[in-house]
């Protein structure tokens, strides 16, 4: 027999307990009630606002969720486009090492093409100093012999010119100026 | 100096040797004179030279010119370089001798000979040249050492070169 059973024949006070744990009976029956009415109001009048709550936090954690996925997506994305970028960094290393390579190999063939070429520059300005100073000397050694050899002639008409020459040449003038007409 | 300035110098120094009625000799002792400034560089210095006091280049003029030359020639010569146109003498008395030499309806012979000249060497040239040139000449000789031998003489623009100096160079270039 079940406690309602219990206390509808009466067997039971119900303003008494019959078991210290448990409370009397119309203490149960009303509490019972009580709590009922509370629990149904509370689902009536709480329950959407929890609901709606609980909705909301879940959507909110999906909304997290979805973001998580998104950055983690998106982190996966820049990782692979990272991993790609190293990749690319990696070859431009390369290619730029072997432009380097390539541009000091021309520079340095460059650098000797012109320094041969400046060797070779150097050597004929060289041998054509050499030249033009062999001719300079040439030309003032000539010069000097030419001018002693003036001076030379000019001491020896001197010498040879004495007054009756002189004289010679003056009157040999006069009669060939005064015969010209 | 401008032609004209040459020219006034040159048409005053004329008057005065007229007006003191020496200008043949003043002529001729000018030409000389221009012939020696032109040959001598410590003379044509002494007389041009801005740092040198006036009275004093006129001072070398009187030391230089007077006991071989006419009162009036020194005074003249003294005059220009009193002036400060000493640099500008040749070309002065050039000209001065170029206006004598019209005024008496003479053509300048200019004479260039390593040795002086006779009076009657210098007549017969004077006649050979008037006889060459159609003009009669007014004789200017100047003693010229680089000449060498013969004579060199020049009438206007007409220059007859008889000079040993010429044909030893004619023989070099020719070598």
């Amino acid at each position: 027999m079940n406690l309602f059973a219990v206390i509808a024949a009466g067997e039971i006070d119900p303003a008494r307990s019959i078991h210290w744990l448990w409370p009397a009976a119309a203490e149960l029956i009303y509490g019972s009630l009580a709590s009922i009415l509370i629990f149904g109001l509370l689902y009536k009048f709480a329950g959407p606002a929890v609901r709606k709550a609980m909705a909301d936090r879940t959507a909110k954690i999906q909304g997290e969720l979805d973001a998580s996925a998104e950055a983690r997506s998106s982190a996966e994305s820049e990782a692979a486009d990272i991993r790609r970028a190293a990749g690319d960094i990696a070859a431009e290393r390369q290619r730029l090492l072997a432009e380097a390579d390539s541009q000091a190999e021309a520079l340095l063939s460059e650098g000797r093409a012109r320094l041969t070429a400046e060797i070779a520059d150097l050597e004929a300005r060289a041998e054509a100093d050499q030249a033009a100073a062999a001719s300079r000397v040439g030309d003032e050694l000539r010069t000097e012999i030419s001018r002693l050899a003036a001076e030379v002639s000019d001491r020896l008409l001197a010498d040879t010119l004495d007054d009756p020459a002189q004289q010679a040449l003056i009157e040999s003038f006069i009669q060939k100026v005064g015969s010209s007409s | 100096m401008s032609e004209a300035r040459i020219e006034g110098y040159a048409r005053a120094l004329f008057e005065i040797a007229r007006a003191e009625g020496t200008l043949d000799e003043v002529e001729d002792e000018l030409f000389r004179f221009a012939r020696a400034y032109e040959s001598s560089d410590a003379l044509r210095n002494a007389l041009t030279d801005e740092m040198v006091p006036v009275e004093r280049r006129q001072g070398v003029v009187e030391s230089l010119l007077g006991a071989q030359a006419t009162a009036t020639t020194v005074q003249l010569v003294s005059m220009v370089v009193g002036s400060g146109r000493g640099r500008d003498l040749p070309a002065i008395i050039d000209r001065l001798v170029a206006r004598a030499s019209q005024s008496k309806d003479l053509a300048v012979a200019e004479v260039r000979s390593a040795v002086a000249l006779s009076d009657d060497q210098q007549a017969r040239l004077r006649a050979a040249l008037a006889n060459a040139t159609g003009h009669e000449v007014n004789l200017k000789v100047v003693i010229d050492p680089s000449v060498v031998g013969g004579l060199v003489a020049t009438v206007g623009d007409t220059v007859i070169d008889g000079s040993v100096r010429t044909r030893v160079d004619q023989l070099k270039s020719r070598l």
